[in-house]
């Protein structure tokens, strides 16, 4: 993006949070899935979302990119508000999402290409990128063939190049390791962690803490649709494994029971 | 085990109906109906018992065949399947098909459109009264027995349906199957109709029926008649052939529950790619694009990076994934039934043959009424590539129009050179690109603004949730009706033409020539501002 374009979009200055949710609520029925959340993430934070299964996390960050339209509350995007500018804001986003499907009748190569040509990036530039994160990603060999025969960490890694294919200032990625290998997570983490020190803000939910606390300088943890800490790492942590911190805040399995029944002798 | 099957099926199906109560109606509506039937069948069966024995064997017999089709054809393409006992969920329990076939076999009976078919088809046996209590126990028994090979039948046949549908061989091979089959139905109805409805009626029915009963269709259906002759022999061989072809068909169900319970459905399409349509498609760099002409640029939008992508994307999937392949096949049922049996059978003039081409543009444009539902989950990308809805709308609706416009024109060619009416072909032209810019502008804004959920990518694409009919009631109820008011603008110069002077054809012609393309135009245009201002809802309500 030029600056003769920056100028165009409402303030998104550098001071701004990367992203700021303000009131973010959504219900489903009965169910308030998100309860008012009020959150900052700071640019160019590399940012952990924790939480248990159902506390909200993809609904959350749904309504952060454009995909879920919130019942009530802003999520502004470097100062611009999502849901009243969505080119500006989306512009600056590059998204993972969790558990949905891709174009799978396109080839890995081509999924990127759309990827780029929405973006609005013009023909030289898709090719040179689409070969650069086939060879970033080691999708190389695969690239030729449809998303439909890829395995589910391969289709992780494709949908994470078309995030990254228009390089914008945000990526939200939801569990982004879920299913990878070690080799490739090794070149995922490579990735995100120079785009963050590049200037770059990478938002990440995952259930592996110990992947949060060797990547992410913030983090979040999520429970029942509101915010139960929020800070730098060490905040958090607390002085302790962030494991334990957040078994502590989100409360542990009540019942405990033994199952002798399944011992071998 | 046969008890945890049938639980495992009706505690599903209340939990559906608890989640979704408005189902509740059209389960209550439904039996309100099958109710309200059930007397014309008491009536029926008096009226068959009046008629000499051979045409109470024809009559049921006959009715035999109708329903045979029915259970045949609704399930594989209108209603789908209930996938409530789909043996794949079975798959990871580690049992086998002899242990579950029982539990399947019995929920396979206990539906409503069973009992309902049972409930008909005894009343019907009261025809046979007249011969006394064994004659009407053995067309108890020969209605069961039919009854019986039609739930089979069924089974069969959406399995094997789907099965075949789900390799590329299998599908290129149905391709050329049913364009055959097309390709022969008009012709060979119009040889059997040459002589008129009544010989038909009076010849080649009653022949073909006689034939019919000694087959499993119509056996148990003829049984009680050949008894009443007094041949029991021939009535045990009827029942004894159609208990044989149960059997059959229950071996074929077998075998299938056996084969998907180690063959997990494969989305694979198993073919490799050399080159990136994509960029390929995209050749035209944005910045040389050559400036259109204000007014030109309003009738042609040009086609952004965007929404030459999201063409090539949609081109792809019509041509290769099963559920679109699906409906482009599907759009050419009505137009060829309506030329190959409605004509013929009700005598109409060969003028009414201009109404397929018209048929055809019609159902291609109000399919389409849930087109961005096909697109499923994956429709995020989509979503958080900016506020693209023009581009999306355009690139979806045009992907369609190339294949359309051309099978439309093509249908008005065929039907000109057969009827040799020249003078209204710019008529039938004009209706049809009217109908078709008309349909296809209405189904841009339905998929929008009212979609539902479709078949996800790798389902069935035949197949429907549990009582999924229905769920696309409004949308399929708005698109209908905008439909039917709008498409007379368009029709009626070509009715004109054909009825009262064939000068109209050109008026009809110009009409449709503007009407069409602009409409289509315009309904895109809305569309894809609705689709930026619903895109925050789309994700939730196709999934």
């Amino acid at each position: 993006m030029s600056h003769a374009s920056l100028g165009a979009t409402p303030n998104p200055g550098s001071a701004a949070p990367a992203i700021a949710l303000r009131g973010l609520t959504k219900r489903f029925g009965t169910t308030l899935a998100v309860d008012a959340i009020d959150l900052d993430i700071p640019s160019g934070s590399f940012y952990g979302m924790v939480g248990p299964n159902g506390a909200g996390k993809t609904t959350t960050l749904s309504m952060a990119t454009g995909l879920l339209t919130p019942d009530a509350g802003t999520a502004l995007i470097h100062g611009v508000d999502l849901w009243a500018a969505p080119d500006a804001a989306k512009r600056m986003m590059g998204v993972l999402p969790d558990g949905l499907y891709s174009f799978d009748r396109l080839t890995g190569a081509e999924l990127i290409s759309y990827a780029g040509l929405l973006r609005g990036l013009d023909r030289d530039t898709v090719v040179e990128r689409r070969d650069d994160l086939l060879a970033a990603l080691d999708l190389e060999a695969a690239g030729r063939t449809l998303v439909t025969d890829y395995s589910a960490g391969m289709t992780k890694k494709v949908a994470l190049a078309c995030a990254l294919v228009h390089a914008p200032r945000v990526l939200v990625l939801d569990e982004p390791f879920e299913a990878v290998d070690p080799v490739s997570a090794g070149a995922i983490r490579r990735i995100l962690t120079s785009f963050v020190e590049s200037g770059g803000t990478v938002v990440m939910s995952s259930h592996v803490m110990a992947l949060v606390e060797r990547l992410c300088d913030r983090v979040a943890v999520v429970g029942a649709g509101r915010i139960l800490a929020e800070g730098t790492l060490d905040d958090v942590r607390d002085g302790r494994e962030l494991e334990e911190r957040f078994v502590e805040l989100v409360g542990d399995v009540t019942d405990q029971r033994d199952l002798a029944w399944l011992r071998q002798s | 085990m046969v008890a945890a099957v049938l639980a495992i099926k009706f505690r599903t199906q209340r939990h559906v109906l608890e989640r979704e109560r408005w189902r509740i109606m059209i389960v209550v509506g439904g039996a309100v109906w099958a109710v309200v039937l059930l007397p014309w069948a008491v009536f029926g069966a008096n009226a068959l018992a009046s008629q000499p024995n051979n045409v109470r064997e024809d009559a049921l017999v006959a009715i035999a065949l109708i329903a045979a089709i029915g259970w045949v054809v609704v399930p594989v393409l209108i209603t789908g399947l209930d996938d409530t006992l789909d043996p794949g969920r079975f798959a990871p329990f580690g049992v086998g098909a002899r242990r579950i076939m029982a539990g399947l076999t019995v929920a396979a009976f206990i539906t409503i459109p069973v009992m309902f078919f049972a409930a008909i088809f005894l009343i019907l046996t009261l025809a046979w009264r007249d011969g006394g209590a064994v004659i009407v126990l053995v067309a108890a028994l020969g209605v069961l027995l039919t009854l019986a090979s039609f739930v089979f039948g069924a089974r069969v046949a959406a399995m094997w349906s789907s099965r075949v549908l789900s390799s590329r061989r299998g599908r290129g091979a149905a391709v050329v199957v049913v364009v055959v089959g097309l390709a022969l139905i008009v012709p060979l109805a119009f040889a059997l109709f040459s002589d008129g409805l009544e010989s038909v009626l009076e010849t080649d029915v009653v022949v073909f029926l006689d034939q019919l009963a000694v087959t499993p269709i119509g056996a148990g259906m003829s049984a009680p008649n050949v008894a009443m002759q007094g041949d029991w022999w021939g009535a045990a061989w009827r029942l004894g052939e159609l208990a044989l072809w149960l059997l059959v068909l229950w071996g074929a169900w077998r075998a299938n529950v056996t084969y998907s319970l180690v063959h997990p459905r494969f989305r694979g399409a198993g073919t490799r790619r050399r080159d990136d349509t994509m960029v390929a498609a995209a050749k035209v760099p944005r910045l040389e694009r050559p400036v259109r002409s204000s007014v030109l640029s309003r009738l042609a939008p040009g086609r952004s990076g965007a929404a030459t992508a999201v063409r090539v994307r949609l081109l792809r999937y019509w041509f290769s994934d099963p559920r679109y392949l699906a409906n482009m096949l599907g759009v050419f049922v009505f137009p060829v039934v309506f030329v190959a049996l409605v004509m013929p059978i009700t005598g109409l003039d060969t003028r009414w043959a201009f109404l397929a081409p018209v048929l055809l543009a019609a159902s291609i444009g109000w399919g389409r009424h849930n087109d961005v539902a096909y697109d499923s989950s994956a429709l995020w990308l989509d979503v958080v590539s900016g506020r693209i809805g023009a581009d999306v709308l355009r690139g979806r609706m045009s992907a369609i129009v190339t294949w359309a416009l051309p099978a439309t024109i093509a249908a008005c060619v065929a039907v000109v050179l057969w009827t040799g009416l020249w003078s209204v072909a710019p008529a039938l032209l004009g209706a049809c690109v009217g109908v078709l810019g008309l349909t296809l502008g209405v189904s841009a804004v339905s998929s929008v603004v009212f979609p539902y959920r479709a078949p996800a990518p790798g389902e069935n694409p035949l197949g429907a949730e549990v009582g999924s009919v229905g769920a696309g009631l409004v949308a399929q109820l708005v698109s209908s009706a905008a439909t039917v008011v709008l498409l007379p603008i368009v029709i009626l110069p070509l009715v004109l033409a054909l009825a009262v002077d064939p000068r109209w054809a050109w008026l009809a012609c110009i009409a449709g020539l503007v009407i069409g393309p602009a409409t289509y135009i315009w309904g895109v245009r809305i569309a894809g501002r609705l689709y930026d201002s619903h895109s925050g809802k789309l994700l939730g309500a196709v999934t």
